[in-house]
């Protein structure tokens, strides 16, 4: 068998940003991987020393689209903590609502791509389809279709009236539907499951020593999520299912995927049945003194933890934050170990890798 | 008109050349417009598939510095020569007789694995690592398709030709008088293995879902077609254009060529084209989604070529 390397990226057609792997393959199989990081490195940490808070927050909702919302959130939950800002409970399940509706896009979006990695175009046009609806959703309550602009420091900026929260369960109830016979799909079809059963899989051994987090350590039998072993905003108040795999390998994670988008409507179903009256943010915004603080939260892709250091000035002295496709690509040498070229794009596609997020 | 000149204009004008080129996109644009309905979207005007070459004629065809020039520049000549020529040895009934000079089927099924050859050779001369994986996958394809199609083809010659008088007889026009006279070998059950086998075949030959390996676009980014630009990567998709119309005209001329004369026979014969294009690789592509190679070389090397032999032994076994 001849031994070459080829190159995937730092531009490739499977791949939806610039990612940048050398692959040494024998034959059809892959012996080695080398990951190239850096590769679209865009200063937004530094840049965020330069700009006062306010615009940090708007900064950061930019720092990715898929997780849009995951970044202002946790961002103002730093601040909120350093200030010794109490939120209006309504807010915290606003807050909540803003994330699991997104939650539910950027899952979808995941899962539609797998879909296509294996070459199931109508698949994939069947849940973009599907997504749109989410789309739809967020357009009219938010004004946009991926950056809500939702957060602000000490509460959110969009209530929901009355209209608005049955316009919002209703599409909930139509997604629900959708989603049922998308997850037959996925669980049930034999060219999706001949390309995604038992590729790229991780053990549980594996994906607890590289430290890896959200829906890919819980394919891999892993039980950890930010939502249950350490609740914010109104995830305490909340009963979030824990959805876990056993498989560890591309199918399973595409499962969890679909699975979380369905506990995901249902958590907005309990926020919209138990949110309280009142303000939607706290009337004035205090200065905010010097301090740190370290605020976490369950991005779609797993654990989101943003490190803040205030001097008492309206700047940010630093602000480091680690997102979870981080942890989780590390992962990569393990699964395309002994992969096929074929399954290249997929298994990288299956963790879905945010690197808008990892390399700004 | 001088007696040689007829095949050259069979080779150059009608069946094969423009006709068939021009037939081969229709079928493309089709193709795709139904697919794009079956996925629910719009889909691409009718002529796309023109629209695409009239945009690649105009542009420039790079070389890759690591490309062998002549290779890389002579493959989509090569395999486009051989599909036109090809085109102009299916018979069309009623309307179209192939010169006996042009060969029988077993030259048409030679001719049939040119484009596959032509795309191993451009893949294997554009320096492109991701052309080799290519070259090797449409090898193996080919290895994997060529016996259960072969079989499939020699069932309907002997079934032919048994009935002529004549077994083994591989003339194409004999196939097709036994038919009108006999009624569509479609109707055969004898002959439904090898129909089974030819219908795996098709979308395997034509390089479409679950079969579109070698140039597997979300993994190797279209294969040996990498590298190609303009005029180059042009000549690729005629070829693919005029072998869709070889490889489903063969289908046709197998199985269902009866039809009248005249202008209503040629009518009738693009009709036919477009249901077999459409049951035979439209919706076959959209409803699933690519094998990998090992697995699609396994699944071509059990149903096919079992239907394929079952088959050619049920018509040796009514012989």
């Amino acid at each position: 068998m001849s031994s070459y390397r080829i190159p995937v990226g730092p531009l490739h057609v499977a791949l939806e940003e610039p990612m940048y792997f050398k692959v040494d393959v024998s034959g059809e199989t892959v012996t080695a991987v080398e990951i190239v990081a850096g590769h679209a490195h865009r200063g937004i940490e530094y840049l965020v020393a330069k700009r006062n808070i306010h615009q940090n927050l708007v900064l950061t909702e930019r720092v990715c689209s898929l997780c849009s919302n995951s970044h202002p959130f946790t961002y103002c939950m730093a601040l909120e903590q350093i200030a010794g800002i109490v939120l209006p409970e309504r807010a915290e399940y606003l807050r909540v609502i803003a994330d699991e509706i997104k939650r539910i896009a950027s899952n979808l979006f995941n899962v539609a791509i797998t879909a296509h990695l294996v070459g199931f175009d109508t698949l994939f046009m069947q849940v973009m389809e599907l997504r749109e609806i989410m789309q739809d959703t967020k357009e009219s309550i938010f004004g946009n279709r991926m950056d809500l602009g939702a957060n602000r420091i000490g509460g959110v900026r969009y209530d929901l009236d009355a209209d608005g929260r049955d316009y919002l369960a209703a599409q909930l109830r139509h997604v629900a539907r959708e989603l049922l016979e998308i997850r037959k799909i996925y669980e049930g079809d034999a060219s999706f499951l001949r390309r995604t059963r038992g590729v790229g899989v991780l053990p549980a051994a594996d994906a607890a020593r590289l430290g890896l987090v959200g829906p890919v350590a819980r394919a891999s039998g892993i039980a950890a999520d930010v939502r249950i072993k350490a609740p914010y905003a109104a995830y305490d108040r909340l009963a979030v299912e824990m959805q876990t795999g056993e498989d560890g390998d591309v199918w399973s994670r595409t499962l969890v995927r679909l699975r979380e988008a369905g506990t995901a409507i249902a958590i907005i179903d309990q926020c919209l049945k138990d949110m309280p009256g009142g303000p939607v943010s706290i009337p004035s915004i205090p200065d905010i003194p010097a301090g740190e603080a370290i605020a976490k939260s369950e991005a779609p892709r797993g654990e989101l933890i943003y490190y803040l250091r205030t001097d008492g000035s309206d700047k940010p002295e630093r602000l480091k934050w680690r997102v979870p496709s981080f942890n989780n690509w590390s992962a990569l040498p393990v699964m395309l170990k002994g992969a096929r070229i074929a399954d290249i794009a997929l298994i990288v596609g299956s963790i879905d890798p945010c690197v808008s997020c990892t390399e700004r | 008109m001088p007696e040689f000149l007829s095949p050259v204009l069979a080779v150059a004008v009608f069946p094969g050349g423009l006709f068939a080129l021009a037939l081969g996109l229709l079928l493309k644009g089709i193709d795709r417009r139904v697919a794009a309905r079956l996925q629910r979207r719009v889909g691409p005007p009718l002529l796309q598939p023109l629209f695409d070459l009239i945009k690649l004629a105009r542009k420039e065809t790079l070389v890759p510095e690591t490309a062998v020039t002549p290779v890389f520049r002579g493959a989509p000549v090569a395999g486009l020569a051989a599909m036109v020529l090809a085109a102009a040895m299916i018979p069309i009934a009623g309307v179209y007789r192939p010169d006996p000079a042009l060969g029988d089927l077993l030259v048409l099924f030679y001719l049939l694995a040119v484009p596959a050859v032509a795309l191993m050779l451009a893949g294997s001369a554009s320096g492109s690592p991701f052309g080799a994986i290519g070259f090797s996958r449409e090898m193996v394809m080919m290895i994997a398709y060529e016996a259960p199609v072969l079989l499939a083809l020699l069932a309907v010659a002997v079934r032919g030709g048994a009935a002529e008088g004549r077994p083994g007889c591989l003339s194409l026009s004999a196939i097709v008088d036994y038919q009108m006279r006999n009624g569509p070998l479609l109707l055969d059950p004898v002959l439904w293995p090898a129909l089974a086998a030819f219908l795996c075949f098709l979308p395997a030959n034509l390089g479409v879902l679950p079969f579109d390996i070698p140039e597997a676009e979300t993994e190797i980014l279209e294969g040996p077609l990498l590298e190609y630009s303009g005029p180059g990567l042009g000549l690729f998709k005629m070829m693919a254009a005029v072998k869709a119309v070889v490889v489903l005209g063969l289908a046709i001329t197998l199985f269902l060529p009866n039809g009248p004369a005249g202008a209503a026979g040629l009518a009738l014969f693009i009709v036919k084209c477009a249901l077999f294009m459409i049951a035979g690789v439209t919706v076959t592509r959209t409803a699933m989604g690519r094998m990998r190679i090992d697995q699609a070389f396994r699944f071509l090397l059990r149903w096919p070529l079992a239907f394929g032999v079952i088959g050619f032994a049920a018509v040796l076994v009514r012989w």
